[in-house]
């Protein structure tokens, strides 16, 4: 009885090599249909796919699925070979599978087969299935068990990858029919277009991008989101107060369109306004005024920032100032005025300062007021009107006393002594006005000027001194040249009278012994002012005075008289006498006359 | 109680993975054979039933140097043949189709019939250790006792004193019964002998076709997923 191979009897190797055969045969009989787990699924959903109507019609074909073992090939890639629909939605990212990011290595996640003929190819765990990947999550519909939730077939009646819409309608109108009703009328039937199992919008959605307060909290939703069918066009209803609000505005548009700037979702009363925000802020009196004070007929805007928008009728100064009342009074009060008079052009400086304004703008007339002294200082006028009406020409505006007057801007210019003279030297008696301007109306004639000196003191004196006086002998007939400039006057005019003396030579110069009776005429002939010598003589003289080379010396010709000549000094009288043989009447001394050489030249 | 102790334990350990099982099932589904659950049950089920085939095998031949008693390793042998079959079984998922399905009840028809033996194993006489006494031990007790009636009846054949009387019983006792325990061993050796020539080759074609199903399994729900 002993076995020392154990097992391995000889009876047991028969028997192995016969089950080996055994399953060999088999094997090759039922196409390696005896490895098989199972009846392959005989359901057929619609039409051939892949050739087949059913996977059952593949029995015996293990090669149809089963990819040969290490050919890289998987056996998702056959199932996507044949279910080109699927193929179809993982490459397009939609459908069912598109949405699961299917692959060809996840097949088998999701399905399997040989479980039996009528066995469900789909072995997808509805507890695990990742439902939100189809767009749709299941957080709010629990899948059933234990008596709550529910379960796929109460959503997918026909098929996992079906849905329709009235599936939702009709359980959810068994939970609350009038707000179905009302929920169908307002957003249409479309659940998918704006559910996505996680957010159901109901009672207890979070409308946090625009929360819910005041009156907004009892409204439907419907009355907001207004024919939005889609969650895109849910989330873009508008925020804004007068998208709902615009049919019912009191205010028919005038306030805008931002109702929250007054009123808040409590309630439209109770409006509140910052008046800070608009361009006219409450400060002083305004603050605590009525509101209709200003905003007359609840008109609340077009009301205008200006002054005169509300206060035209309290005007006291009847429309003269045409500008804002702010130029000069605040909003604490009509009396709180500040104005800068210079703008008028017109500052109130220095005595104009402190006068009452009523004391120039007298019966309140403020605008057009003339701004000449003498409109307001005509009464105070100390010339009596002689220096006409323009008082700043002299004088300033703080006080009358200090004044300045430009006597340059009149005919006579105060220059040298006049300018440190009291007017009063002048202007006698306060007459400022008319005062000649002669010389004489001030300044009586020296008793040492006779009548001689009938013309104006200017003539000869300056308005720095009397003395010294000058005079422009030019002016005379007798111009000063030469010596005669420099001269002392008395060398000329040697009496008192000035305009007596002669203009000729000879009653200041006496003709000197030398001219004998030879020079009768006037000096002039000869002499010029600069100087008795040197003598030049300027008058007639027919024979040429540069003849035989004289160059204009006189004593070539004449060596002992200006009135004789003599020709001998070059003309040898041999010579001459043997020239003029035969000629009567020749002599040396008479050469020059009329019938022989007048002009020097000739035989 | 004690004699039989790996069949309360196979027993419990069945009850409890039962226990699990219909748990499983009912709050999920079946498992199947393809599954992570189903696979374990296949494969530790497998090993278990590798073990009972190969361990006590091996102990019974370890005679240089024997680890742990024939009888404990019988025990595991037992506990581990139950259980683990139990185990293959329930990976079927109760579906008996093709080759599996030939294996699982290949499997209860190799456990069914071990567990006959196992009793036909039962009625062969054995030391404490389990050992089997060899008809050569049998005989040598026998002709002992003989020996010793044959010494007390020469001593008083005559008349017998008390003492050689109750001795004489005594050995007639230990006579009938090593003759019956002979009857017997020969009864079950000729039993267990067909019972061997059945149960081997039957556990063989069953390892044969498991060996088979494991590849077929590895090579088209492996290889060629």
């Amino acid at each position: 009885m002993r076995r020392p191979l154990g097992c391995l009897t000889f009876s047991a190797l028969i028997a192995a090599v016969l089950v080996v055969l055994a399953i060999v045969v088999a094997a090759a009989a039922t196409g390696n249909g005896i490895f098989s787990p199972g009846r392959l699924s005989s359901v057929a959903h619609g039409g051939a796919v892949g050739g087949v109507a059913s996977h059952a019609e593949l029995e015996g074909r293990c090669e149809a699925c089963h990819a040969p073992a290490l050919s890289g090939e998987r056996m998702g890639d056959r199932c996507l070979a044949c279910h080109t629909t699927v193929t179809n939605e993982i490459a397009s990212g939609g459908g069912l599978h598109g949405r699961l990011a299917a692959s060809a290595a996840t097949c088998r996640d999701c399905h399997t087969d040989h479980r039996g003929a009528t066995a469900a190819l789909t072995l997808a765990d509805p507890r695990v299935f990742p439902h939100e990947q189809t767009g749709y999550s299941l957080a709010a519909h629990s899948l059933s068990g234990r008596g709550v939730g529910v379960g796929c077939r109460e959503c997918h009646p026909a098929s996992p990858v079906s849905y329709s819409a009235p599936t939702c309608v009709g359980c959810h109108q068994g939970l609350d029919a009038p707000y179905m009703t009302a929920h169908l009328a307002a957003f249409g039937s479309a659940c998918l277009n704006c559910h996505d199992g996680v957010d159901s919008y109901g009672k207890t959605f979070t409308h946090a991008t625009y929360p819910l307060t005041g009156g907004h909290e009892k409204t439907e939703c419907g009355a907001c989101h207004k024919q939005a069918t889609t969650l895109a066009v849910l989330r873009a209803t508008s925020t804004e107060c007068v998208t709902c609000h615009a049919a019912k505005d009191i205010h028919q548009g005038r306030l805008g369109s931002n109702c929250a700037e007054c009123h808040s979702p409590a309630g439209w009363t109770g409006a509140t306004i910052n008046h800070d925000r608009t361009r006219f802020a409450l400060v002083g009196r305004h603050v605590g005024v009525l509101c209709e004070s200003c905003h007359v007929e609840r008109h609340w805007t077009g009301i205008g920032t200006t002054c005169s928008s509300c206060h035209a009728k309290d005007d006291p100064h009847r429309g003269q100032f045409t500008g804002d009342c702010a130029a000069c009074h605040a909003a604490t009060g009509w009396k709180d005025v500040t104005f800068d008079h210079a703008k008028t052009g017109f500052a109130l400086t220095a005595g104009h300062a402190k006068p009452a304004c009523a004391a120039c703008h007298a019966g309140g007339r403020y605008v057009a007021t003339p701004t000449t002294c003498n409109a307001c200082h005509a009464k105070d006028d100390a010339h009596s009107g002689s220096f006409g009406k323009d008082c700043a020409s002299c004088h300033k505006t703080t006080t009358w006393t200090d004044a300045t007057f430009d006597h340059s801007r009149t005919q006579f210019k105060l220059t040298g002594a006049h300018a440190g003279v009291t007017c009063q030297k002048c202007h006698i008696g306060g007459l400022f006005k008319g005062t000649p301007t002669a010389c004489s109306s001030c300044h009586a004639k020296p008793s040492s000027h006779t009548s001689a000196f009938a013309g104006s003191c200017s003539t000869c004196h300056s308005t720095k001194a009397w003395k010294p006086a000058t005079f422009n002998h030019n002016q005379t007939h007798f111009k000063l040249t030469g010596a005669h400039v420099g001269a002392a006057c008395q060398k000329c005019h040697t009496s008192s009278h000035f305009t007596d003396a002669s203009t000729a030579c000879s009653s200041c110069h006496a003709k000197p012994s030398s001219h004998g009776s030879n020079f009768t005429g006037s000096c002039s002939t000869c002499h010029s002012t600069k100087a008795w010598k040197p003598a030049s003589y300027n008058g007639p003289h027919t024979f040429p005075q540069r003849h035989g080379g004289a160059g204009g010396v006189c004593s070539k010709c004449h060596p002992s008289s200006w009135t004789s000549y003599s020709c001998a000094r070059c003309h040898s009288n041999k010579s001459m006498i043997d020239k003029h043989k035969g000629r009567s009447g020749f002599s040396l001394t008479t050469c020059a006359n009329a019938n022989c050489h007048p002009t020097g030249g000739g035989d | 109680m004690a004699r039989s102790r790996e069949l309360v334990l196979a027993l419990l350990a069945i009850l409890a993975i039962t226990g699990l099982y219909a748990g499983y099932a009912q709050a999920v589904s079946v498992p199947a054979a393809s599954g992570l659950i189903g696979h374990s049950l296949g494969i530790v089920g497998f090993l278990m039933m590798l073990m009972t085939e190969t361990l006590y095998s091996l102990r019974k031949r370890a005679m240089r140097r024997p680890r742990g008693s024939m009888r404990s390793w019988l025990q595991f042998h037992i506990f581990t043949g139950l259980v683990g079959s139990y185990l293959v079984v329930l990976h079927s998922a109760w579906s008996f189709n093709g080759l599996a399905g030939a294996l699982t009840v290949m499997t209860i028809v190799v456990v069914g019939s071990g567990f006959v033996g196992r009793y036909i194993y039962t009625a062969v006489p054995r030391t404490a250790d389990g050992v089997v006494i060899e008809a050569q031990e049998l005989q040598g007790q026998l002709d002992l006792v003989r020996r010793e009636m044959a010494m007390a009846q020469g001593a008083g054949a005559a008349i017998p004193s008390g003492t050689a009387r109750h001795q004489d019983r005594r050995a007639n006792r230990r006579l009938r019964e090593i003759e019956r325990q002979m009857a017997a061993l020969r009864w079950a050796r000729r039993v267990l002998a067909t019972w061997h020539a059945i149960h081997i080759p039957l556990g063989m074609a069953l390892f044969v076709m498991a060996f088979v199903h494991i590849g077929a399994a590895v090579h088209y729900a492996t290889l060629l997923r």
